[in-house]
């Protein structure tokens, strides 16, 4: 069962040649911190690594521009969501949380000036959450006890750690100094505020923890570990409660964090994220259309992700075997769907309409285009990548992958691409194209079509064909994927590789294989898959990167 | 913290060749004082390169472009690609099109790629060294970066990088290195991508910081800001000094690369502004920036959404030709890098020439010169928008232009595709054509020019030695004939 992805690997590397493989491959120098020191199960000498190993890479991690803006919101209640204008765009190969990706450059450092500037600027014109941000009211311009209770309440959850005495210092002598010159207390605050937001321990994830008998490897504190939480399961900082959790060791063992993370997957942001997760996965975080298409169409996905994963604690294959959908008039009028009357998002049944699950949806169907239309190829790319998790090697150096396919005596979609099962092409085409050709009654917009645009005198068979099987349709590919086993294992490797940001090494295997085991005697639920994964001894542990 | 002060001898130095002589450059004695004391000095020179992620032709298309002029010369014909050089005010007495160049494949040569032409053929262009496995990266530093080291230093931006596309559009793939257009030595013999600004309004707030208004006030309020963000990133480098020693050595780097740019971003700060006088001025605000559009997976129809992958790089554009025109008169910086469109480029044309698809596919599947040319004309527009500022900034007898060598460059040719044999093909290196502008050290404008199936890169190069730098870009040798 968990072998299953690689088994299929091995027989068609055998058959084309085409594929291979993908998944085989101190203490505080500020020394009046508080930060990392004192960290419960870690004191007293060298802690061990864990003894089942597992523990994988991990480098310091900037925020994505998406947990910039949320974290901007959860710190001082910005909501304009500004990072994504400003911060170059995230590299999405496909998770944008990748830290190999993350290079810092000019263009990064002014944008997070500017960020920190007019965050800030937006925060003191609002006296109200100025004020909650503040959580004191100032006796005058020189009120150092109030600045400083500021400095220390609002360092520690903008670093994500308690600041030692003398580091609230510095920021305080910063905000006093200003405070005085402009005669105004929230002069001082807003210079507080805008160095914190370019902080680097704010900007990036630093982890250090404590080294353990195995070299390379560190034991996380209770802060690290309460972060790493945070941003896997949230997307944004830590609250005040997680950091108290922290603060007082109730993150200590894998038993604590997996407690706490159980709560967390209660809070909105937790659905929002393990949505984000699977638009990324897949592919649909943009879509190509208007905007009241792509909005109910991500409501679509996102409800269904609500109903299997967060309300039914189900199993979450579903997701692809789902005999309806959530649809509103607009969209139900969109699909052909039968109209659920109602402007709202209600449940309707596909019926016998050919359509199952996830696979229907627009987001997904919208995704894979080229030559302005459907393109089997690419389709077949995406369900081959991230839902069977193989490795599509480059196109051979005599191939033109621009090319449309050629025009040959029939007009018609399937008989061009015929002509591209021949010579060097075919070998990885018949692996592709047939995947794409079974969903090829759907267009790019996830409507339901039985000619190719604009040639009524092309029908379309929609017969696909996938390492042996055949199929038709979303529905027919949706039980295929269930059949062989396919998503079980590859959905765990994709988790993990959001979760780290970076693809599965050797050093991972350990942790992800016994995901893959846990995630089966669950039943697949997807929320105790992610409870394995911050639950395992491993999580705790971070070994740094070989340079 | 070091201060990097603008010093006489680097402000010298980087200006070699033929010095104009001008009786009073009043901007540059307010800003370089005693630099220029006298009364006479070098002008500095300025060089700009430009990239378009386009080729010629439509797939299949017989008709090789719309861009080449019938005959070689002055006063050239335009066509469909070319027709806005005669816009505002005809700069084509300023613009010279070097026609018939070629970057060799197959490896066989300086400078070459192999067979895949979307990764393989760009690095070759941009820093003339070989290819052979066609990746998608430059070995070696661009010309921005090489004009920048020898003449840039002392100017608060040493170069500039913009960047006017700035998504890549689609969520299945990602770039690759196809929206980098300048990379610098790290000092190892390797190189760093040096990725564009994509905010106009982040490069308008970062190239005018400083500028000192008129009114009293808020020239007041401006130096007070000043010296609040010198202070809040003191307070930064010291953090990271201090966080530094605890990491590993790999996260080590990383923030050492941060805490470089933060270090370079102090010294700008430090920098003396120059006075908004004279032909140098601060324009106003341009406003928040046009949102970003979304993925552009080649959809079109009833459903299509006219902004899915543009985020209106026509205004985007705009702005940025604006800000290099004010970096050079202001002598902010003498070597700006703008990336128009990125590398197969899957921005929506559709707002500029009525054809719903991604760029990269217009040449593809509309598959004809003339749609391609529409893409072409409207770059080029946006190009001449940048020459005409320039021609009408007076620098002292002469204007900025005069003292400034432009290149233009596009991504590719028409003719062979090495990959598959077929001609006719927008993925070749056959038929290139490079447009620049400008006469620093005597580069030829005005001119239809015969490349005689040479590089590209020796039009860069002759542009390089136009602004004074005697240097050759990777394996790339020599100049062009005619050109300077």
């Amino acid at each position: 069962m968990t072998d299953a992805p690689r088994t299929l690997l091995a027989l068609m590397l055998v058959g084309t040649g085409c594929y291979k493989g993908s998944a085989s491959d101190g203490s505080e120098a500020d020394t009046e911190g508080t930060g990392a020191d004192g960290t419960a199960g870690t004191s007293g000498g060298t802690p061990e690594a864990p003894e089942l190993g597992g523990v994988g890479m991990m480098g310091m991690r900037r925020l994505s521009t998406d947990e910039y803006d949320n974290t901007l919101f959860d710190l001082i209640g910005d909501d304009t969501r500004p990072g994504s204008a400003l911060i170059p765009e995230d590299v999405a190969d496909p998770y944008d949380n990748a830290f190999a990706n993350q290079i810092a450059s000019r263009t990064l450092i002014e944008a997070l000036e500017q960020l920190a500037t007019e965050s800030t600027a937006r925060l003191m014109a609002d006296a109200p959450r100025r004020d909650q941000v503040v959580g004191c009211q100032p006796t005058g311009p020189d009120d150092e006890a109030c600045l400083t209770s500021f400095t220390a309440a609002f360092g520690r959850r903008a670093l994500r750690r308690p600041l030692g005495d003398e580091e609230v210092g510095r920021f305080v002598a910063l905000g006093a100094q200003y405070a005085a010159e402009e005669n105004d207390f929230y002069a001082g605050v807003a210079v507080i505020v805008r160095a914190f937001l370019q902080d680097p321990e704010f900007v990036y994830r630093v982890e250090i923890g404590t080294p353990t008998d195995e070299p390379g490897v560190s034991r996380l504190d209770d802060f690290e570990v309460a972060t790493r939480l945070s941003y896997l399961l949230w997307g944004t900082t830590p609250d005040d409660a997680l950091l108290d959790r922290a603060e007082s060791g109730g993150l200590a063992t894998p038993e604590d964090v997996r407690g706490a993370a159980q709560e967390m997957l209660d809070d909105p942001r937790a659905l929002a994220r393990i949505d984000r997760f699977h638009s990324m996965w897949l592919g649909y975080y943009r879509l190509p259309h208007a905007p009241e298409l792509t909005d109910a169409m991500r409501t679509e996905t996102r409800m269904l992700i609500d109903k299997t994963i967060m309300q039914d604690r189900g199993d979450w294959r579903t997701l692809f075997d789902a005999t309806g959908t959530f649809v509103n008039d607009f969209l139900a009028g969109h699909y052909g769907l039968p109209s659920p009357g109602s402007d709202a998002f209600t449940w309707v049944e596909y019926g016998d309409s050919g359509r199952r699950g996830l696979l229907s949806h627009g987001s997904f169907l919208s995704v894979a285009g080229k030559f302005g239309d459907t393109s089997p190829t690419q389709r077949g790319k995406l369900i081959r990548k991230r839902l069977f998790c193989q490795e599509i090697p480059p196109p051979p150096p005599t191939v033109n992958v621009d090319e449309p396919p050629p025009t040959v005596s029939s007009p018609c979609k399937i008989d061009r691409y015929n002509m591209t099962q021949i010579d060097g092409c075919a070998q990885c085409h018949e692996l592709l194209d047939p995947v794409g050709f079974g969903l090829e009654n759907y267009d790019q917009q996830g409507r339901f079509r039985t000619t190719d645009n604009d040639l009524p005198e092309c029908t379309i068979a929609g017969e696909g064909a996938i390492d042996g099987n055949t199929f038709s349709g979303p529905a027919g590919l949706s039980d295929l994927l269930r059949d062989e086993g396919l998503l079980d294992s590859c959905i765990v490797y994709q988790v993990y590789e959001f979760a780290m940001g970076h693809d599965v090494a050797n050093d991972d295997e350990r942790y992800v294989e016994d995901l893959v085991t846990s995630f089966a005697e669950s039943n697949y639920r997807f929320d105790e898959l992610v409870l394995n994964l911050v639950g395992d001894e491993a999580f705790l542990y971070r070994r740094e990167e070989e340079v | 913290m070091a201060i990097r002060s603008l010093n006489r001898r680097t402000f010298l130095r980087g200006v070699g060749g033929v010095a104009i002589a001008l009786p009073t450059l009043e901007i540059m004695l307010n800003r370089h004082g005693d630099a220029l004391a006298g009364g006479a000095g070098p002008v500095p020179r300025r060089f700009f390169i430009g990239f378009h992620g386009q080729a010629m032709g439509g797939d299949g298309d017989p008709l090789r472009d719309l861009y080449r002029p019938d005959a070689f010369g002055p006063n050239y014909d335009l066509k469909a690609a070319t027709m806005p050089l005669s816009n505002y005010g005809d700069v084509r007495p300023d613009v010279s099109i070097i026609s018939n160049l070629r970057i060799p494949y197959n490896n066989s040569g300086p400078g070459s790629w192999n067979t895949e032409f979307h990764l393989g053929a760009l690095p070759p262009l941009l820093c003339g060294v070989s290819n052979p496995d066609d990746s998608s990266t430059c070995r070696g530093p661009t010309a921005d970066q090489v004009v920048a080291a020898a003449i840039g230093a002392g100017t608060t931006f040493e170069s500039l990088q913009y960047q006017v596309q700035p998504s890549w559009y689609l969520t299945d793939s990602a770039p690759y290195g196809r929206d980098i257009l300048s990379y610098r030595s790290d000092g190892a013999g390797g190189v760093v991508q040096v990725p564009g600004q994509t905010s106009p309004r982040a490069a308008y707030m970062a190239l005018f910081t400083g500028f000192v208004p008129p009114d009293p006030s808020e020239a007041a309020e401006v130096a007070r800001e000043l010296a609040r963000r010198r202070s809040i990133l003191d307070l930064v480098d010291g953090n990271i000094s201090r966080l530094m020693p605890r990491l590993g050595a790999a996260d080590k780097i990383r923030m050492q690369r941060h805490f470089d740019e933060i270090r370079a971003l102090e010294d700008r700060l430090a920098a003396i502004p120059p006075d908004a006088t004279g032909e140098c001025s601060m324009f106003a605000d341009p406003g928040a920036d046009p949102p970003i559009g979304g993925n552009n997976a080649s959809a079109g129809g009833d459903g299509f959404d006219v902004n899915a992958g543009y985020s209106d790089e026509d205004t985007r554009a705009r702005i940025f030709s604006d800000l290099i025109h004010m970096a050079f008169t202001c002598d902010l910086s003498r070597s700006v890098a703008m990336l128009y469109t990125m590398a197969q480029s899957h921005m929506n044309v559709n707002s500029f020439t009525g054809i719903p698809y991604d760029q990269h596919e217009v040449g593809h599947s509309v598959g004809t010169t003339e749609a391609v040319s529409q893409i072409l004309a409207w770059q080029l527009d946006q190009f001449a928008y940048l020459v005409a500022k320039l021609r009408d900034t007076p620098e002292g007898a002469a204007s900025v232009l005069d003292n400034t060598a432009m290149v233009l460059l596009y991504e590719g040719g028409h003719g062979l595709d090495p990959a598959t044999g077929d001609e006719n093909r927008t993925h070749s290196t056959e038929n290139m054509i490079v447009t620049v502008a400008g006469r620093a050290g005597g580069f030829v404008s005005g001119q239809h020019i015969d490349g005689n199936g040479m590089h590209p890169v020796n039009v860069i190069n002759s542009a390089m030695r136009a602004v004074g730098v005697d240097t050759d870009l990777g394996e790339v040798v020599g100049t062009l004939d005619g050109l300077i």
